[in-house]
């Protein structure tokens, strides 16, 4: 149960050309999380979510303020999903497994097999990466995170890049993951609809990277799209989001293109 | 995702100017250079019987200008080198043509690859040094010896390369320009020729470092004259400033004709095949759109 | 003008069973080509040697071939041993020296420019210049032919490093700082096995070139191996010798790359299959 405590971040590129202007990726967060909660950060592209992410697992330094991620005093171990699985291709699945683990032996290979048995992988031990489907590669990340107990679990839109069965089938796998172990979870993901079916919390970000929203989503999990409690609380926060951004689409009439 | 690249300090004053300019290519290239010469000067107080590069100088510019060595031998630069030059463009021209004409036929045919595969391998994979011997053991001391050294030397690595431009132009793309009704000349010029351009350079281009290696290997063991002759000549009496100052000159030649001249000219030709690749796209596996 | 589903089979069955005739055919036509090319060869060599008429011109096949069995059941597996000896330390230096440098030249701008002109300058010298030098430095010994081979594989292998240093995969990187692996552990697990298949692609470019240079060494500064035979037969003006010597020495380079470098190569990099059918 990871404590997560941000307070007025921001992150400032330096111009990545000369002459251009630096590059605001996060202009003001204060957010704090704690307890087993699944918690998503929604917002389009350029928002700051990845750049969030990346100041929470150490791989970015903030511009200013400050962020602390801890479990009952100590730092927090950390978990983390990436869109492409990130495994390494020359090792087999259950080395990539081990590979993020600091122990070792029969009960760190114990430990792996449990977990890629829980997501349906127990006969893939010994192949490699490259002859695993995307989607399949992507379930190895999701057991890898989960299998090394971490406090805090951050998933950078995991199933952005595959196709819309895979997804669902991958987005029961996690639900099935975390109802079993109770994670705290921060997702971040540009599908407003995935965000309602998977989270208790939904932290909106504007671009610039900003904080615009904060929804509560007080629903049993797992939780299905067929269920019409679900699905009515998806559609209403869409809608919502829908005026924060609306879509430019004008009725176009043949003849406004000249050929 | 790296963070983007830290700027060198701007601050006022020499040492940020000064930094940037030993730090930029050009400066680590000059300072490489430099470095080597003191290395160079280094190891002659180590080896005495190494030349330092005063010596050579001093040697290269007797040599070059004709001067008198020690009161004994003149100085002979152009003559031999001109002769090299002219058993070189000979044998490249033979070994250039010959090759071009198989690359076309293997390239072309499926029967004609069968056919001359092997053989080009094994031609391939035999040292510049066997042919030097070989010329030598037919025609001896002779021009025919350096000059069919370079030509056998040279022909595998043109057939090679002008086979694999030959294969390059698909049928799919032949197919594409019929489907367009694009002229026979057009497709000829555009498509054929374009294509091929590339491979007959670098074709050229690795044909002129074996040929320019076997020729010196060829005027070693057995000239009378030319660049690899004289080479020898201050090797066998012993003065290691003439050994190492002609080795000096061929490696000059042969690093500014290639890595200067002709890079340039490959890099031009091949424009459309070795463009700036956008690195980003590399590291992020996109659309694994496979279902599990 | 319904066909029935059986019909279509049949059908389809015909064709599948043309298709495969056509491409054994094409297939039994491309092995005899090959073997025609060959005979083809032989009849040439055969036909010129007996137009030159002189041994010391052309020896024919038979005669050369003859001279082959002389050395294969003489001092050919010593000789060849000695060579292999030799150009094998020579890659082991080529790769020691030259993985560092590589190294250097990839992680940091300033090395890569700093080392790049010398790294492409020592590519590009002719190999006579190395042979020479190794001799001069070692006489005639051992370690000429190693000083020689591991000076013109070098550049190879460190520009290839370079390239497998710059294209390690940051993403991976990432992951393994995200999930605590030290930095030890980083160049362990995804650094090295990056750059391996580079490490193993310098060794391969330059094998045939290295082998050249070595036998060349062998010409000038070593009393064993088959560089040195290949100078005593041309000195005693032993034409079949010479050129068996030749034949014998592409051929086990030959041999040698195709057998020992590919199959290595495959058993190291199993991975990379299934990556490239992706």
């Amino acid at each position: 149960m990871a404590r997560l405590d941000i307070q007025r971040l921001s992150k400032v590129f330096p111009p990545p050309q000369k002459g251009a202007d630096p590059v605001t990726a996060i202009g003001e967060i204060t957010l704090e999380v704690e307890g087993n909660v699944f918690v998503s950060i929604v917002g389009p592209s350029g928002c700051g979510k990845s750049t969030l992410l990346n100041i929470l697992s150490g791989v970015e330094t903030p511009t200013s303020g400050t962020v602390s991620v801890t479990e009952g005093g100590r730092p927090a171990r950390l978990g983390y999903v990436f869109q492409d699985a990130r495994l390494l291709p020359w090792r087999t699945v259950i080395d990539n497994m081990l590979y993020v683990r600091d122990d070792d032996g029969a009960p760190a290979s114990d430990t792996a097999s449990r977990y890629l048995e829980m997501v349906g992988l127990e006969h893939t031990h010994q192949m490699f990466p490259g002859q695993l489907s995307g989607g399949m590669q992507q379930r190895v990340g999701i057991a890898r995170a989960f299998s090394v107990d971490p406090d805090l679990l951050l998933m950078d839109e995991p199933f952005s890049h595959l196709d819309a069965i895979t997804a669902r089938s991958l987005r029961d796998h996690l639900q099935q993951l975390w109802t079993a172990t109770r994670k705290t979870v921060l997702f971040v993901t540009h599908d407003v609809v995935e965000a309602v079916q998977l989270s208790d919390r939904i932290i909106v970000l504007a671009p610039g990277g900003r904080i615009f929203d904060d929804i509560a989503i007080d629903l049993d999990h797992p939780r299905r799209s067929s269920d019409p409690k679900v699905a009515t609380l998806q559609a209403e926060i869409l809608g919502r989001f829908e005026e924060m951004y609306p879509s430019n689409v004008s009725g176009m009439t043949p003849g406004d293109v000249s050929t | 995702m790296t963070a983007a690249p830290l700027a060198l300090g701007k601050g006022p004053g020499t040492p940020g100017r000064v930094r940037r300019i030993l730090t930029s290519s050009q400066g680590a290239q000059a300072t490489a250079i430099v470095v080597f010469i003191g290395a160079w000067q280094l190891l002659t107080l180590v080896a005495t019987r190494v030349p330092g590069p005063v010596e050579v100088t001093q040697f290269l510019y007797t040599e070059i200008t004709g001067g008198s060595h020690g009161g004994i031998i003149t100085g002979q630069f152009a003559e031999h080198f001109a002769v090299t030059l002219r058993h070189f463009s000979i044998g490249l021209f033979i070994g250039f043509t010959a090759g071009l004409l198989a690359g076309v036929l293997v390239g072309s045919f499926v029967i004609a690859r069968a056919l001359l595969n092997d053989t080009v391998l094994v031609l391939l994979a035999m040292p510049a040094f066997v042919w030097a011997f070989l010329t030598t053991m037919w025609f001896g001391i002779d021009w025919r010896a350096p000059v069919l050294t370079v030509a056998f030397t040279a022909f595998p690595f043109v057939a090679v390369n002008v086979a694999q431009g030959v294969r390059s132009i698909t049928p799919e793309l032949k197919n594409m320009s019929s489907a367009f009704g694009v002229s026979r000349w057009k497709q000829f010029k555009h498509l054929t020729v374009a294509a091929v351009t590339g491979y007959i350079f670098a074709g050229l281009r690795f044909a002129i470092i074996v040929g320019w290696n076997g020729i010196l290997l060829s005027e070693w063991f057995s000239g009378q004259s030319g660049v690899g002759f004289r080479t020898r000549y201050w090797f066998d009496a012993n003065r290691y400033r003439g050994f190492v100052g002609w080795v000096i000159v061929f490696i000059v030649f042969i690093v500014v004709l290639d890595r200067m001249i002709l890079n340039r000219l490959q890099a031009r030709a091949f424009r459309w095949r070795d463009p700036v690749e956008v690195k980003a796209e590399l590291s992020n596996p996109d659309f694994d759109q496979v279902g599990a | 003008m319904t066909k029935s589903v059986s019909e279509v089979v049949a059908r389809g069955q015909d064709n599948l069973d043309q298709a495969q005739r056509i491409a054994a055919g094409s297939r039994r036509r491309r092995y005899m080509a090959v073997v025609v090319g060959w005979v083809g060869f032989l009849g040439l060599w055969w036909a010129l040697s007996a137009w030159l008429g002189s041994e010391a011109r052309l020896p024919s096949p038979p005669r050369v071939f003859q001279e082959i069995l002389i050395i294969l059941e003489g001092d050919f597996w010593n000789q060849f041993w000695a060579s292999i000896v030799r150009v094998g330390a020579g890659f082991v230096a080529a790769v020691l020296i030259g993985t560092p440098l590589g190294f250097a030249m990839g992680r940091s701008r300033y090395w890569g420019n700093f080392l790049q002109a010398p790294v492409v300058v020592a590519g590009s010298i002719p190999g006579l210049t190395y042979a020479v030098m190794a001799f001069v430095v070692f006489g005639i010994s051992f370690w000429g032919p190693v000083l020689a081979v591991g000076l013109i594989s070098m550049p190879y292998v460190a520009i290839n490093v370079a390239e497998g240093v710059r294209g390690v995969d940051r993403g991976l990187i990432d992951m393994s700082t995200s999930y605590g692996r030290t930095e030890r552990q980083v160049f362990r697990h995804v650094v090295v096995p990056s750059v391996l298949p580079f490490i193993f692609a310098g060794v391969r470019l330059s094998f045939s070139l290295a082998w050249k240079v070595g036998t060349l060494t062998e010409v000038f500064g070593s009393s064993k191996g088959i560089g040195f035979q290949v100078r005593r037969n041309f000195q005693l003006f032993n034409m079949p010798a010479v050129i068996a010597w030749v034949l014998l020495f592409i051929v086990f380079m030959l041999l040698l790359e195709r057998l020992v470098l590919v199959r290595m190569e495959r058993r190291l990099f199993r991975w990379r299959q299934w990556e490239r059918d992706q």
